[in-house]
């Protein structure tokens, strides 16, 4: 897996017409979807009626309106005062509702995504911990060859254990009818599958391992 | 200025929903003023609040003019192509959330996999209290993944061992064969990139007394010796005899 460069994060800018191409265009996109998004919190909030019109660096129109683009532009150019018939304003009503329970929905994959988020800067914190206490745990580009030929030896020594491991399992499992048998006969393995992954469970190995390494292991 | 998180609802409070209201348009027409700028573009906005029959607007009346005259001319089909309302946008951005939580599950899954397999590496066992048949799958996977890559690093170094120009190095500081095992991978030194260009591949991470003990290590692996006078150097005998595993599977 290859490191990703972090962000530079917030960073003050000019208000002036981006020099770079690249630049502008991701500027853009972003920019866009962020003015849409105030644009829609204004209508929830505060209940007005907007249409805003972009043209891309390309000439690609965006558009954003609330409750319509093309009546919001209309009643500007018509100068017409708005429409608002009672079938008008239950089909308001009921928009209004899908919006908000949208929103929820939003919001909960939002949370998700955080807590998946610093699930991973955990993990990740973990694992540079441990890398700096066991060397064989550092990426493989940065191991030396003898080091890599003893990993290796390890590794395969593993593999050929998880194998024997699965096997032993599969053979337990044929052998004992259990009483959670489902349709399809596995019923231990279904059950098994359906934990949820290995989720926080994943304790940093006990102070003493590294002696276990050594004294058990190959390294 | 505060930051409060504002519930995303119509405020029914009338004071502070004008005085939101005054804020936010304001804040909202300086927002797709920079954008203009910024990115060199024509736009427009149009608001019609409770308090006016006259709409807010930006740039100038002969601004949106013109930029509304630019819209209309675009046919029907690109138009729709990228028109949004409140509910088009907010599918959008759920559907954006859902992909970026299933990728950031599936890389998290991947790290913790990669814990697993140290873990068991370490203790000499498989860990094995939560593990279903397919997180194994993956386990077996990741594993192969890891030997490819190690192979492929092992090819590399061969071939630059077998065409470099030089089979036995006199090296300029002698390291003691016996040293006491780095903490973490040795950092670059400039003797160790003074190695690397003599041996013709520059970029090339390599332990110091790789290229000595690299034949003593082939040696050892074929015979399968376990001596101790092995210069892993760590504290701790290596009892290589017995193998990673010694103890058997629980």
């Amino acid at each position: 897996m290859s490191k990703k460069k972090s962000s530079l994060g917030r960073q003050k800018i000019p208000i002036e017409k981006i020099p770079k191409k690249s630049h502008l265009q991701v500027t853009f996109s972003k920019r866009r979807s962020g003015l849409f998004k105030k644009a829609s919190e204004l209508c929830t909030l505060c209940g007005v009626e907007i249409a805003i019109v972009v043209f891309s660096p390309a000439n690609k129109a965006f558009s954003f309106g609330h409750p319509e683009v093309e009546s919001i532009i209309d009643r500007y150019l018509t100068r017409n005062p708005p429409q608002e018939s009672s079938a008008h304003q239950l089909v308001e009503a009921h928009r209004n509702a899908n919006v908000r329970d949208l929103n929820i929905q939003l919001t909960q994959l939002l949370n998700h995504l955080e807590i998946e988020k610093k699930q991973g800067e955990e993990i990740e914190h973990m694992r540079k911990a441990r890398q700096s206490q066991f060397w064989w745990e550092s990426p493989i580009d940065e191991l030396g060859l003898n080091e890599l030929v003893q990993l290796k030896g390890s590794i395969e020594e593993l593999k050929n254990n998880i194998g024997k491991f699965a096997s032993k399992c599969m053979m337990e499992q044929s052998n004992v009818p259990s009483p959670n048998m489902g349709a399809n006969g596995f019923g231990r393995y279904d059950s098994l599958d359906n934990k949820f992954g290995l989720g926080i469970n994943i304790a940093p190995p006990p102070p003493n391992s590294y002696y276990l390494g050594f004294r058990n292991g190959y390294l | 200025m505060t930051r409060k998180k504002v519930k995303l609802a119509f405020i029914s409070n009338d004071v502070a929903r004008k005085t939101t209201y005054k804020k936010r348009q304001k804040g909202l027409l300086k927002k797709i003023e920079e954008l203009s700028t910024l990115c060199g573009i024509d736009a427009c906005a149009i608001i019609y609040g409770p308090y006016d029959p006259q709409p807010e607007i930006w740039p100038t009346p002969q601004g949106v003019q013109s930029v509304l005259s630019k819209f209309r001319t675009i046919p029907e089909f690109e138009k729709s192509k990228k028109m949004l309302n409140q509910e088009t946008f907010m599918k959008q951005r759920i559907l954006k959330a859902k992909d970026q939580v299933k990728k950031q599950m599936k890389d998290n899954k991947e790290k913790e996999m990669t814990l697993l397999m140290f873990q068991c590496l370490n203790l000499g066992e498989i860990v094995h209290n939560n593990l279903s048949r397919t997180d194994l799958n993956h386990l077996d996977w990741l594993i192969d993944q890891n030997l490819k890559d190690i192979d492929k690093r092992l090819e590399v170094e061969d071939n630059n061992y077998n065409n470099g120009p030089i089979q036995i190095i006199t090296t300029q500081n002698q390291v003691p064969v016996q040293m006491a095992l780095p903490p973490s991978p040795p950092p670059a030194t400039p003797w160790k990139e003074e190695m690397a260009m003599v041996m013709g591949h520059s970029g090339m991470t390599m332990n110091n007394d790789d290229i000595m003990q690299r034949k003593f290590l082939m040696d050892l692996m074929v015979n399968g010796n376990g001596d101790e006078t092995i210069s892993f150097g760590h504290p701790h005998d290596a009892n290589l005899q017995s193998g990673f595993w010694s103890n058997q599977l629980p």
